[in-house]
C-alpha cells in the first residue's frame, strides 16, 4: 500500500461518524446526510461505496460487533445490521423521540450499549433484545459509552460533565465509581464542543482509559484509584481535543486536536508522531485499522481520511500484539519500554528510551521536540532506515521565533501589540484596515490616542518618550517604521523610515529616558530629546536612530535576532549565536548596547534551562534588564553597570509561589517596579491576555532561597533582595559616596540584620553572627551588634564584633571605599554612569515645597500666655527650629562620649541653674515619674542602666530613614527635616573623624543657654527608647564628673579610641546611671563604686533572666508612657 | 441638639457612608501623583500601572473624574456573595461579612460600577443578603429581652437600623422586669 493519504468526501458537511470493521476489512461511515456508506478499506479513493439509507435523520453513531454494524441516528433508532450489508436492518431499540448519541457493543459482541438524549443508558442483549437494563445516574444527556476490553466495566460520559463507571459483571449492573470535573459539562447539542469526543478510552490492558479533559489535556484514569495518574501534553498539541483512539495493541493513542492530528506512545507518554497534511475541518472521530498500520478520520466537512502507515516501519506496529500492550502502564516502567523500538532492541535504545522517560517528567510544557516532528521523522528516512546496526535519536530543537516583548497574537480580530509599564497598544483587525488605540496607564503624563492604519502595523514598541510601529513588505509597499514621540503637536515630532524593498523588520524598540514633566503638555521639542529607536531588520542589520529621526548607526546582529527591548541608557537584545543546541536549550545571548557610544556594555547567555524558551523581556524600574522564561522564572542583571560583569540573579520563581498551589494559572509578564512583579495572571492554559484588558496584578519578587518557613529565612531573603536593588542604584553613583535614598535603606537593612544577629546569638551560632555582623552598613549598627552580645554574655563575640568595628572604622570610610572600587573599575572600564538631567529642566523645580506634600506638623503657634515657665534667659530658645535640634540630636549622638557630655550639661543646667519649683516643672513628666515612683523601682533601674547605654549607642536614634518607614501618622513627625538632615550623615563620619576643630566649637560653647536643646535632645531620646533615662540628681553630676574625666575636651577624641576603652565606657556610663537611681532611692551617697557595681550586676542578670530574652525592645517599648513625639517607632 | 427628634436616636445611613468611606480601598491610579497630605492622613504616592490603597472618599472622587479603576475588594464578587447568600439562608445565625459592607458596596457600585464584572447581579445579590439579614432581626424581635442582645455578625448599617426601635423596647422591658411595683405605680 502506497503512503499516500486516501481522502474522499463520504458524506455531506456535519458531524460524521466512523467505524472500523472488526476486521478491519470495512469502513462505516455516517453523517448528517442520513446515509451510511461502507468503504472497503482495500480499494482506493475511487471506490464507490455500498450505501445504507434507512435513517430518516442524521446518523450520530456506528458501532461494530462480531459480524454486524449498527448505527444510531437522529431518528432515535438504533438500526442493526449483518456485516457489510446494508439493507434489511433490525430495530434493536429507540429512544423517545431523542437523538441516539452513542451505541457501544462489548468486546464480547453480547450486549450493546446505547445512550441517547435522555439521561438513561440502555444495555440491550444483541441475542435478545428485550432483555434490556436501564442504567439511570447521569444528570443530563449521555454523550458517550465505552467498554472495557474484559467487557466487566462499561464507563459513560454525560453532558452534565461525570463519568460513570458501571460494572456490569453481575446480574445487575451496579454503579462503581462517579468521576466528576474531568470532562466538560456540554448540554447544548448545537456547539461544536457536543461533538468533540468525551470519550472513556481504555487502553488494551484495562489498567486504566484516556479521556480528553476540559483543560484540553488528555489525562489517564487509573482503574484502581479512579485518579488521575498522569498526562499527556506538549505544547505542539494544544487546544480543545476533538477526537482520541487507541491502537489495537494499545501501544499507540491518537488525538486529534484542531491544529493536528498526534500519536502518542502509551508508554512514555511522549508525542511521536503528527499528520503532516493540514487539516481543513474539525475531526469527529479517529479510528485506527484493526488490522492494518492505518489511521482513519472523518471531520465535520464530511470528508473520511485515511492515513496509511502512520507509524514508521522502524517503530513497532500498532496492530501485533505485543507483551507490552498488555503491560504498559500509566508510571512508565523500565520493563515496559524497550519494546517502542523493536524487540530486538540493544542495549544503546535501551538507554536512550530512559533518558526520554526521565525527561518526559519535566517537560511538559516544552517547545521542543526530539524525535516527533512528523517531517522530521519521514525526511530523515535514511537515519531510521539506512543504517541498520545504530539507531540514533536525534534531538532537533525548535529555535524559537522572533518575537516582540508584550506583543500577542491575533485573536478575534484583536491583538495587544505591546503591554509594558508605560501603557498598552491595541489593535482592531477592520479586514481593510487596522484601529491602533494607544493608552497609558499614567493618563496624567501621556495623552491617550488612536489612529486608523492602512499599514497594518504588526510591531510596536511603547517607549518612555515615544511609540514606535513597524510594518511588513506588502505589495507595493516596502516595509517601513514610525516614531511618534508624545506630547508634540499632531505628527509634528513624526518620521518614517523605509527600509530596502524586500527587507523585513524582525523587532523594533523605543527608549528613552522618563519624562521630567508630563508630555500632555503639547509643547515644543524637548531638551531631553525624543529618546533612541532600534530597528532589527532581516538583513542583519541593527540600526540606531535618534527620537528626531537622526540615523546614527549601523550594526550588524550576531546570529539570529529573538527580541529586544530597550532602556533610557541602552537596548538590550536576545539573539541566538549560531544555532539551537542539541539538547534542547535555546542557546540564547543577550547584549546590552549603549546609545551614547553604540558599545557592548554586557554580554552574557541568558539563564534558560534547556527546553524552555524565553517568554519575554523587560527592563525592571531600577533599569536592570529582566527576563522570563517558559519555566516560569524570572531572572534580573541587577548590576548591569559594571562591563562585563553582571550575572544573571534568579528574583522570582512562579512554579514556588503559595498562590499558585491548587490552581492552574500563568503569569504574563508586564514589567517589574522595585520589589513587585507586575503581572496579568492567566487561568488554566490560556497563553496570553484576552479583551477586555485585565487588571494588573502585582506579585512580591522572592529569591528562591529555600529557608524561608522561618523568620530567619525570611529575613536573610529580603536582605538580600534590598541589597540586590540597594546595589543598583550604588552602581549608578559615580562620583558622589551616597544619598539620602540609600542611607535611609541601608539603614533599615542595618535593622534587620540586627535581628538577625539577635536569633543568631540566641541559637549560640556564632560564626554566623559574626557573618552578619560583617554585613553591617554603618558604624554605629555595631554598636547595638555589641549590645546584642552582651545581652547574651557572649563576651568572645562582643569582643569581635568590636574588632570589626574597629577595623571598619580605622579603615577608609565604607563608602570611599566603594567609591575608591568604582574609580578602580575606572580604570579599565567606565561604568555606566546613569544620564545626567540637563541643568535646564532642574532650574525649572523649585525649592519651595509642594503644596500638600509637606507633612510637618504645622508650625507651633507661638503663644507667649501659655509658654512654660522658666528662667527668661532660657525662655528665649522655646522653640527651636526643627532642623537645629535634629542637627543636634546627630551631633551628639555621633559618639558615645558626647552622649557623657551633654548629659552632664544638662544635668548642671537642670538641676544647678533652677533649683527652684519652677525648675521642677520644667522637667518632663517621665522624669519626675522616674524620680518621684518607687513601685517599679527595681526594675526601672535596670532597664535604665541596660537602656542608657543603649541609648547612646542606639544607631537608630539619629537615623533619619528610622522613623519615615513605619509612622503610623506622617503628620507628626518631621521627614523634611530629616531628608535635609541626611546630607550630614555621611559627611558626619568624616567629619569627626577629620575635622577636631568643629567639635572642639562644639564643646567649646558656653553650657548657659543650651539647656533647652539639651533637653530637647535629651527628651528625644528617651522617647526613642521609651525609658527614662535615668534621673541624675545633683550628686550624679559630681560623681559622674569624678569617675569620667569630664571635660569639653574629651569626646573628640573618643571617636577613635580602641575598643577595650570604649567598652570600658560603656560600663562606666552603666554603673553611673545605676549608681544615681541607687542614689535617689536609698539616699546613700557615700556607697562605693564597686558595691553598686556589683548589685547593678546582680540586678541586670536578674531583670535580664526575667525578661525572656529581648535584649532589644523592639517596637513594643517606645511607645509607653509616651506622648506628642512620634519618632518612638524605631523597631517597628 | 438642633436635630429633628427622628434623627436624634440614631445616625443616618448617609452618615454612616461617610464614615464607612474612610475605610481603605485599592486603586490603580490613570494619573501620577506625589504622596500628598490630606486631614485623615497621607495617601499616595500614585504610581501607575501599581496599585495604591486610599480612602474610599478619595477612590470614589478620582473614579469621578475618571482618574482611576477601583479594585474590588475580595468581598464583593459574585462567588463570595453567592456562597454567603446561601448560608445567610440555610444557617440560624448571621453570616460574616465586613462591618461595613453594605456602605461600601453600595458606594463602590454606584461610581465604579464598570470596574465590577456583573455589578447588576452583585446588586441583586447585595439586595437579598440584606433581606435575608433584615428578616433574621425581625425574627430576633420576638427573643428580645431586658438584658441583653446578642447579635454576632450584625452589621453598621443594620444595628442602626435596630437601634432606635430595639433600644426603646429594651428600656421598656428592663422597667417591667426590674420594677415589677414601679411599673404598677405608673400605670
Amino acid at each position: 500500500m502506497s503512503d499516500q493519504v486516501l481522502t474522499s468526501t463520504a458524506n455531506c458537511a456535519g458531524y460524521t461518524c466512523l467505524a472500523f470493521a472488526r476486521d478491519g476489512s470495512r469502513i462505516y461511515t455516517g453523517g448528517s446526510d442520513s446515509l451510511v456508506r461502507i468503504w472497503k478499506t482495500d480499494l482506493g479513493t475511487d471506490e464507490e461505496p455500498d450505501l445504507s439509507v434507512d435513517a430518516a435523520e442524521g446518523i450520530t453513531t456506528l458501532a461494530v460487533g462480531k459480524d454486524i454494524w449498527l448505527s444510531g441516528s437522529a431518528d432515535n433508532l438504533v438500526r442493526q445490521y449483518a456485516k457489510g450489508e446494508t439493507q434489511d436492518p433490525i430495530t434493536i431499540t429507540s429512544a423517545k423521540a431523542v437523538p441516539i448519541r452513542c451505541v457501544a457493543v462489548d468486546p464480547k459482541s453480547q450486549r450493546v450499549a446505547v445512550t441517547s438524549d435522555e439521561m438513561e443508558v440502555k444495555v440491550i442483549s444483541l441475542e435478545d433484545t428485550t432483555d434490556m437494563k436501564v442504567l439511570s445516574g447521569h444528570r443530563k444527556a449521555v454523550r458517550r459509552v465505552t467498554w472495557h476490553p474484559s467487557g466487566s466495566l462499561m464507563t459513560t460520559c454525560g453532558a452534565d460533565g461525570r463519568i460513570i463507571v458501571w460494572n456490569m459483571s453481575g446480574d445487575e449492573p451496579k454503579e462503581e465509581k462517579v468521576i466528576e470535573g474531568v470532562i466538560p459539562e456540554v448540554s447544548d447539542p448545537e456547539s461544536p464542543e457536543f461533538s468533540h469526543d468525551c470519550s472513556a478510552i481504555w487502553h488494551t490492558s484495562g489498567l486504566h482509559f484516556f479521556v480528553a479533559t476540559k483543560g484540553h489535556e488528555i489525562v489517564t484514569i487509573s482503574r484502581n484509584t479512579w485518579t488521575k495518574a498522569s498526562t499527556y501534553s506538549d505544547d505542539a498539541a494544544t487546544g480543545a481535543i476533538t477526537s482520541l483512539a487507541m491502537s489495537r495493541n494499545g501501544l499507540y493513542l491518537a488525538s486529534a486536536t484542531k491544529g493536528g492530528i498526534f500519536i502518542w506512545s502509551t508508554q512514555n507518554r511522549r508525542m511521536l508522531f503528527r499528520f503532516n497534511g493540514a487539516l481543513n475541518a474539525m475531526v469527529t472521530q479517529l479510528a485506527f485499522s484493526p488490522s492494518q498500520n492505518m489511521l482513519a478520520w472523518t471531520d465535520v466537512d464530511g470528508v473520511l481520511t485515511r492515513w496509511p502507515n502512520p507509524i514508521p516501519a522502524t517503530a513497532p506496529d500498532p496492530v501485533t500484539i505485543t507483551n507490552a500492550s498488555a503491560s504498559a502502564t500509566v508510571p512508565v516502567k523500565r520493563a515496559a519500554t524497550p519494546t517502542l523500538f523493536d524487540k530486538d532492541e540493544d542495549a544503546k535504545i535501551n538507554a536512550d528510551v530512559d533518558l526520554d522517560d526521565d525527561m518526559g517528567i519535566d517537560l511538559d510544557n516544552d517547545d521542543w521536540i526530539l524525535d516527533d516532528l512528523g517531517d522530521g521523522m519521514i525526511d530523515d528516512e535514511k537515519k531510521w532506515s539506512g543504517k541498520d546496526g545504530i539507531r540514533e535519536m536525534v534531538s532537533v530543537t525548535k529555535a524559537q521565533p522572533a518575537f516582540q516583548p508584550g506583543s500577542t497574537p491575533m485573536e478575534n480580530k484583536k491583538r495587544y501589540l505591546a503591554y509594558n509599564m508605560v501603557g498598552v497598544i491595541e489593535v482592531t483587525d477592520q479586514d481593510t484596515h487596522h484601529i491602533v488605540n494607544v493608552e497609558f496607564h499614567d493618563r496624567s503624563a501621556r495623552k491617550s490616542y488612536h489612529f486608523t492604519d492602512h499599514f497594518k502595523y504588526d510591531l510596536a514598541s511603547l517607549g518612555e518618550r515615544g511609540a514606535l510601529y513597524a510594518c511588513q513588505p506588502e505589495n507595493d509597499h516596502p516595509a517601513h517604521v514610525m516614531y511618534k514621540p508624545y506630547g508634540l503637536w499632531a505628527s509634528q515630532g513624526e518620521w518614517t523610515y523605509e527600509l530596502p524593498k524586500g527587507t523585513k523588520v524582525l523587532g523594533i524598540a523605543a527608549g528613552g529616558p522618563p519624562p521630567t514633566k508630563s508630555l500632555r503638555m503639547q509643547s515644543d521639542a524637548d531638551i531631553q530629546g525624543n529618546g533612541n529607536a532600534v530597528i532589527a531588520t532581516s538583513d542583519g542589520e541593527l540600526i540606531f536612530l535618534t527620537g528626531g529621526g537622526v540615523e546614527r548607526c549601523c550594526l550588524s546582529l550576531q546570529g539570529d535576532y529573538v527580541s529586544m527591548v530597550a532602556g533610557p541608557e541602552w537596548v538590550f537584545i536576545v539573539h541566538r549565536d549560531g544555532s539551537t543546541t542539541m539538547d534542547g536549550s535555546q542557546n540564547l545571548t543577550g547584549r546590552l548596547i549603549k546609545f551614547d557610544d553604540y558599545c557592548l556594555l554586557q554580554k552574557d547567555t541568558l539563564p534558560i534551562a534547556k527546553g524552555q524558551t524565553l517568554k519575554w523581556i523587560g527592563i525592571s524600574e531600577e533599569g536592570a534588564p529582566v527576563i522570563y522564561d517558559s519555566s516560569g522564572v524570572l531572572n534580573a542583571l541587577p548590576r548591569f553597570r559594571l562591563p562585563f560583569a553582571a550575572t544573571w540573579t534568579r528574583v522570582l520563581n512562579t512554579n514556588a509561589l503559595a498562590r499558585r498551589e491548587g490552581k492552574q494559572e500563568s503569569y504574563w509578564p508586564v514589567g517589574v517596579s522595585g520589589e513587585t512583579f507586575m503581572c496579568l495572571i492567566l487561568k488554566g492554559r490560556q497563553e496570553h491576555p484576552e479583551f477586555p484588558r485585565p487588571l494588573i496584578q502585582e506579585l512580591p519578587l522572592q529569591l528562591p532561597f529555600k529557608r524561608t518557613e522561618t523568620k530567619d529565612g525570611q529575613l536573610e531573603e529580603h536582605l538580600a533582595r534590598e541589597t540586590m536593588l540597594l546595589d543598583i542604584i550604588r552602581d549608578g553613583l559615580g562620583d558622589e559616596l551616597g544619598t539620602d535614598e540609600i542611607a535611609r535603606r541601608e539603614l533599615a537593612l542595618d535593622k534587620e540584620i540586627i535581628q538577625l544577629i539577635q536569633s543568631a546569638c540566641k541559637a549560640d551560632k556564632l560564626a554566623r553572627a559574626i557573618d552578619l555582623v560583617k554585613l553591617l552598613h554603618h558604624t554605629a549598627s555595631f554598636e547595638m551588634a555589641i549590645k546584642v552580645a552582651q545581652f547574651y554574655h557572649l563576651l568572645g563575640l562582643r569582643e569581635k564584633i568590636e574588632a570589626l568595628r574597629d577595623d571598619r572604622e580605622d579603615g577608609d570610610d565604607r563608602l570611599e571605599k566603594a567609591r575608591e572600587k568604582r574609580r578602580d573599575r575606572e580604570r579599565d572600564f567606565v561604568p555606566v554612569a546613569p544620564p545626567r538631567q540637563l541643568a535646564f529642566t532642574e532650574s525649572s523645580s523649585s525649592s519651595m515645597p509642594k503644596p500638600f506634600s509637606d507633612f510637618r506638623p504645622p508650625p507651633m503657634i507661638h503663644r507667649p500666655g501659655l509658654e512654660r515657665a522658666g528662667p527668661s534667659g532660657t525662655n528665649a530658645s522655646t522653640i527651636p527650629t526643627a532642623a537645629k535640634s535634629t542637627q543636634q540630636s546627630i551631633a551628639t549622638s555621633e559618639s558615645t562620649s558626647s552622649w557623657d557630655l551633654d548629659d552632664s550639661q544638662f544635668q548642671d543646667e537642670e538641676y544647678v541653674a533652677n533649683p527652684t519649683p519652677d525648675g521642677k516643672r520644667k522637667r518632663s513628666e517621665e522624669r519626675e515619674v522616674t524620680i518621684n515612683t518607687g513601685a517599679a523601682e527595681s526594675k526601672r533601674r535596670a532597664v535604665g542602666s541596660e537602656a542608657a547605654p543603649q541609648a547612646r549607642a542606639n544607631p537608630f536614634a539619629r537615623k533619619p530613614g528610622a522613623d519615615t518607614n513605619a509612622r503610623p501618622n506622617p503628620f507628626s513627625s518631621r521627614p523634611a527635616d530629616t531628608l535635609m538632615n541626611q546630607k550630614s550623615l555621611h559627611k558626619s563620619e568624616s567629619f569627626f573623624t577629620k575635622v577636631d576643630a568643629a567639635e572642639a566649637d562644639k564643646s567649646k560653647r558656653p553650657l548657659k543657654g543650651k539647656a533647652k536643646e539639651k533637653k530637647e535632645s535629651g527628651g528625644r531620646q528617651t522617647t526613642l527608647f521609651g525609658l527614662p533615662p535615668p534621673a541624675p540628681p545633683s550628686i550624679s553630676t559630681t560623681s559622674s564628673s569624678d569617675k569620667k574625666t569630664p571635660g569639653p575636651g574629651r569626646p573628640k577624641k573618643k571617636q577613635p579610641t580602641p575598643a577595650p576603652s570604649v567598652a570600658e565606657e560603656t560600663q562606666q556610663s552603666t554603673v553611673i546611671d545605676s549608681q544615681a537611681t541607687e542614689i535617689i532611692d536609698t539616699g546613700d551617697s557615700q556607697a562605693t563604686e564597686m558595691d553598686v557595681n556589683m548589685g547593678d550586676e546582680t540586678q541586670r542578670t536578674e531583670v535580664v533572666d526575667g525578661n525572656e530574652d529581648e535584649p532589644i525592645e523592639w517596637p513594643e517599648s517606645p511607645a509607653a508612657g509616651e506622648s506628642g513625639l512620634p519618632e518612638v517607632e524605631v523597631g517597628a | 441638639m438642633a436635630l429633628p427628634v427622628s434623627l436624634r436616636t440614631s445616625v443616618i445611613p448617609q452618615e454612616l457612608e461617610l464614615v464607612a468611606c474612610e475605610q481603605l480601598v485599592e486603586i490603580v491610579p490613570l494619573v501620577a501623583m506625589e504622596r500628598t497630605a490630606f486631614i485623615s492622613g497621607a495617601y499616595g504616592p500614585l504610581r501607575p500601572p501599581s496599585k495604591c490603597k486610599v480612602p474610599i472618599w478619595m477612590a470614589a472622587n478620582l473614579k469621578m473624574k475618571k482618574k482611576c479603576h477601583i479594585v474590588p475588594p475580595e468581598w464583593l464578587n459574585v462567588e463570595y456573595l453567592q456562597d454567603r447568600l446561601t448560608r445567610e439562608t440555610t444557617e440560624p445565625q448571621f453570616s460574616e461579612m465586613p462591618f461595613r459592607f453594605a456602605e461600601i458596596a453600595k458606594v463602590l457600585l454606584d461610581v465604579a460600577s464598570d470596574d465590577f464584572q456583573n455589578s447588576d447581579r452583585l446588586r441583586s445579590l447585595l439586595k437579598d443578603i440584606r433581606e435575608a439579614r433584615q428578616a433574621k432581626s425581625r425574627e430576633g424581635l420576638s427573643k428580645l429581652d431586658h438584658s441583653d442582645l446578642n447579635l454576632p455578625n450584625l452589621c453598621a448599617i443594620e444595628i442602626n437600623e435596630i437601634r432606635p426601635f430595639f433600644v426603646r423596647a429594651m428600656g421598656v422591658l428592663t422597667q417591667l422586669t426590674k420594677d415589677p411595683a414601679g411599673q404598677q405605680m405608673t400605670y
